[in-house]
């Protein structure tokens, strides 16, 4: 086919997933011109129609904790202003420490977050049978929790934004392959698709868990890494769990969704990536349903109704990839967000579209900036706070 | 001295088979067993403090608690049916409840507790995961009907002991072979290649606990099972599968006294044969076989071939069925009936193939996918074949010989037979041209739940293609269609013919419905049992 109009776009993004459509949004909404999503499958067959719908500001990192905060604002009026509900529940994030260690590693996380003035709190063991009380205590050494971090439904979220960019205009071909990015000049000018050449003065690489690919496609080394990640959904119960559950210790992460399902994993890859498009494996239900029963007994007889994957787009550092790359003009990162794409994209997009449009931003380019893995005497503080 | 006649069974109210055994998710509505084979929701109770079990795949021993479940203060009177008469074009539980503002939370509150249906289990009934067993074997049969049970015969004559995983709880074995009655297979990965056992197989048992099988060779004859249709008042006690007619007869009568049988085909005659004198009418959304029609007049039972079924009138049980004849031009037409048991389409059980990377096909004469299969029910998998309604075959001696084969191609050695890539064929299915006429008909008064596991409605799924969300994968997505505890069964291959056509395409274009594991739905603690993986140990 080649019925795409040959029209020079503005700017054109790689990637139909939460983080390129809400790129697109905020560089229309700023009058950037002619936008252009392309996405290879349909909408939400990547992460952002795969994820555990965790949204915290619970971090490591101040900064992270920043970016989170805003973003929780942005959820919270997602719906007046998309008009569809992600139904984001602000049902608290409850961490779990298992060591002396883990619960050193939880009362620093704490401190970030009441620095930045969030209503973080670090418990006894006990105090979070006040938050999940069908909770099993066995083994639990501290605990912290936030009750204004939460979960959303993350189709919706994908539908809002997907409209929103085709009301101001914004184009979104699915089904269409990116296979070049066009360069001239030591300069990007568009890109090659399975539908014939596109001609941008910006190009966006969202591609989640193919953005290396697409960068090496510009010719540029990055240090992104695929992994895959598998994840379960219960049979739907009616409500008994308000928070999103974290235990550091194996990285189970679990939430009930509005729905009444169970849903979570184990923050750690699987690794038969080898198997190319093996939606789960039975190692990954047998050691879930352990660490899962494990801390909620009464679980046992519930049945597990289906088990899926999806791609993580990890950095070495465990911070996304924001901003151009300096080693090639008009080529711009908005990827490595380590499995945190979904909840960051309210706000992560801002940033995005800022430094496509030449403004500046609050990024700490240490942190952030796509240059920051080129630097070989680098010595990155790691955003250690993986799981969900 | 004669013993005295059995006295008649006493005189019942009609739909007397289907009394509300539970309440849907979203909108109360009464539901009775439909499918009699523990895939659909509309069976579901709480025994021992144990939500979502399926009363028609469970014998309640006295003493047992049996508590009804999503309904209060019965299954028969349900205060909060008041939701789905409040409603009757639905909540929109995406576009709506967005203001005011201050009102968010509160709506929150109120949708999620509509969601879900058992409560979490009692604490009483956690108990340690149940162990599971790790077996290894040469060759597993997947299946014990007449298909899997020829297989099995077949391996035994030429002197291996195959594995054979049989759902029904009570069955004969065959002698020779390993039989483990009450096993469901429920996940079936891609075989590894380099692997002495390349084989895989996790399966569910009726004690709760879960086996991992690794085997060499493969053979699935899991059958298949009846259709569902979407009408106006699917949903309703008294709507059965032809399965669930057959399974949920109470011991000397059906569970119905006048039924119009939807079908026109072999299934449609069985139900003649077996309930006979209990229908009402044959209906057909095409021509009629000729000996369905024989035996029909021979009953003295009314044909209506090339009909659409619009709704059913009735709340809590069928009272009449409403009909049109296709075509257009006539009047709208009902008669009376207590049930509507659905025979109009067998479809087969695809899961275990898709998930084990077999190539899948469209098959027009179900209008499903099944794997691609050679002659001998080879398939694009090394090692795994297909046996019975799996390879396309429908009679009992067709069943048969196929497992004869299938045993066959897994016992010999060396290549594996690549089936010939399908030839193109005829994209589209019968069902098609009649769901045309019957969204251009309009199915008449009533809710027309698509989704029965998640009260997904038919306007629901035509609003998300008036938007311009287009395929299977997007429109499950956006309607919460097929994500229910039927796993997609009752409502997918129907919403495949009807996305076709709302979307101009073949049901081939429109997508493959994913097939994620588990089969059917397995406990945390059968999985959590499972055997330590003995490689990774080594």
């Amino acid at each position: 086919m080649s019925d795409m109009p040959r029209r020079p776009y503005r700017v054109a993004i790689v990637g139909g997933g939460i983080v390129g459509l809400f790129t697109a949004y905020r560089l229309l909404r700023a009058g950037a011109g002619p936008v252009v999503v392309l996405e290879r499958g349909f909408l939400s067959s990547g992460a952002s129609g795969r994820n555990g719908g965790g949204v915290r500001q619970q971090w490591d990192s101040r900064v992270t904790v920043r970016m989170m905060r805003e973003a929780v604002q942005e959820w919270r009026h997602f719906g007046r202003e998309f008009g569809t509900n992600v139904w984001f529940r602000q049902g608290g994030y409850l961490f779990l420490a298992t060591t002396p260690a883990e619960v050193t590693r939880l009362r620093q996380v704490t401190e970030a977050v009441r620095a930045e003035g969030l209503d973080g709190r670090l418990l006894e063991p006990s105090g979070a049978l006040r938050y999940a009380p069908s909770l099993s205590l066995d083994g639990i050494a501290g605990a912290t929790f936030l009750n204004t971090d939460g979960t959303l439904y993350p189709f919706p979220g994908v539908w809002g934004v997907y409209e929103a960019v085709r009301a101001l205009g914004g184009e979104v071909r699915l089904g269409v392959e990116v296979t070049g990015v066009r360069t001239e000049a030591g300069r990007v000018v568009g890109l090659s698709t399975s539908e014939g050449p596109v001609d941008a003065a910006a190009v966006v690489n969202a591609a989640g868990g193919w953005s290396g690919d697409v960068s090496r496609l510009a010719g540029l080394a990055v240090p992104n890494v695929a992994s895959r990640h598998e994840i379960l959904a219960t049979e739907p119960l009616k409500p008994f769990l308000d928070p999103m559950v974290i235990r550091l210790a194996d990285g189970l992460y679990f939430s009930q969704t509005m729905r009444g399902e169970v849903v979570g994993g184990l923050a750690v890859p699987h690794p038969t990536g080898t198997r190319a498009g093996v939606p789960t494996s039975p190692a990954f239900l047998r050691s879930m349903s352990r660490s899962l029963v494990r801390l909620i007994p009464a679980l046992a007889p519930v049945g597990v109704l289906r088990a899926w994957s999806g791609y993580y787009d990890d950095t070495p550092d465990g911070f996304p990839v924001i901003g151009e790359d300096p080693r090639l003009p008009g080529f711009f990162h908005a990827n490595g967000f380590s499995g945190h794409g979904f909840m960051l994209s309210p706000a992560s997009s801002k940033r995005v579209a800022q430094s496509v449009l030449g403004e500046k931003t609050d990024l700490d380019p240490a942190l952030f900036s796509p240059g920051r893995f080129l630097d070989p005497h680098r010595r990155g503080e790691a955003e250690g706070l993986q799981p969900g | 001295m004669e013993p005295d006649p059995p006295p008649p069974p006493p005189a019942r109210p009609a739909g007397h088979g289907s009394p509300p055994l539970t309440r849907s998710t979203r909108y109360h509505r009464p539901r009775a067993p439909f499918c009699g084979v523990g895939y659909c929701t509309n069976c579901l109770v709480r025994v021992n403090g144990v939500p979502n079990v399926r009363s028609c795949q469970y014998d309640a021993a006295p003493g047992e608690v049996v508590e009804v479940e999503n309904a209060w203060p019965s299954a028969r009177f349900d205060v909060l049916a008041a939701f789905d008469v409040l409603f009757p074009q639905g909540i929109d539980t995406l576009r709506g409840f967005r203001r005011p503002a201050f009102a968010v939370p509160w709506y929150q509150r109120v949708v999620r507790r509509l969601a879900g249906t058992g409560r979490l289990p009692n604490p009483s009934t956690a108990r340690a995961p149940s162990p599971g067993r790790l077996v290894t074997t040469d060759f597993v049969v997947v299946g014990g009907g007449c298909a899997g049970r020829a297989a099995a015969e077949s391996l035994v004559a030429a002197g291996h002991r195959p594995v054979v995983l049989e759902r029904e709880p009570r069955t004969s074995p065959v002698p020779g072979a390993e039989w483990f009655p009450g096993t469901t297979g429920v996940f079936l990965p891609p075989p590894r290649a380099e692997a002495l056992r390349p084989f895989e197989l996790i399966a569910r048992r009726s004690d709760g606990s879960a086996l991992d099988l690794r085997a060499r060779r493969v053979v699935v004859a899991v059958g298949g099972y009846d259709a569902s249709l979407w009408f106006a008042g699917s949903d309703r006690p008294g709507v059965l599968t032809a399965e669930g007619a057959e399974r949920l007869r109470p011991v000397e009568r059906p569970g119905f006294d006048h039924a119009v049988v939807f079908g026109g085909g072999p299934r449609t005659l069985q139900i003649l044969e077996r309930f006979g004198n209990h229908v009402e009418a044959v209906v057909a959304p095409g021509a009629i076989d000729p000996d369905v029609a024989r035996r029909a007049s021979e009953l003295d039972v009314p044909l209506f071939p090339r009909t659409l079924l619009l709704g059913v009138v009735g709340r809590r049980s069928v009272r009449r069925v409403r009909l049109a004849p296709r075509g257009g031009g006539q009047p709208a037409f009902s008669v009376e009936a207590d049930a509507v048991v659905l025979a109009h389409r067998r479809l087969p059980h695809p899961q275990l193939f898709f998930q084990a990377g077999a190539r899948m096909e469209w098959r027009p004469d179900v209008g499903a996918y099944g794997p691609t299969v050679g002659p001998s029910g080879a398939t694009t998998v090394p090692g795994l074949a297909a046996a019975g309604e799996s390879a396309g075959a429908a009679t009992p001696d067709r069943a048969r010989a196929s497992g004869v084969a299938a045993a066959n191609a897994v016992l010999a050695g060396g290549g594996w037979p690549a089936p010939d890539p399908s030839p193109p064929s005829a994209l589209h299915h019968e069902l098609e041209g009649y769901y045309q006429e019957l969204l251009s008909t309009g199915p008449g008064p009533g809710k027309v739940v698509v989704c029965p596991c998640e009260d997904v409605l038919l306007g629901e799924v035509l609003e998300a293609t008036e938007r311009g969300y287009r395929g299977i994968e997007v429109i499950k997505r956006y309607t919460g269609l097929g994500t229910g505890l039927c796993q997609g069964r009752y409502c997918l291959p129907d919403a495949l013919l009807v996305l076709a056509l709302r979307e101009h395409r073949t049901p081939r274009e429109v997508g493959y419905i994913t097939q994620r594991p588990p089969v059917v739905p397995t406990a945390l603690g059968a999985l959590a049992g499972l055997p330590d993986d003995p490689e990774a140990a080594a």
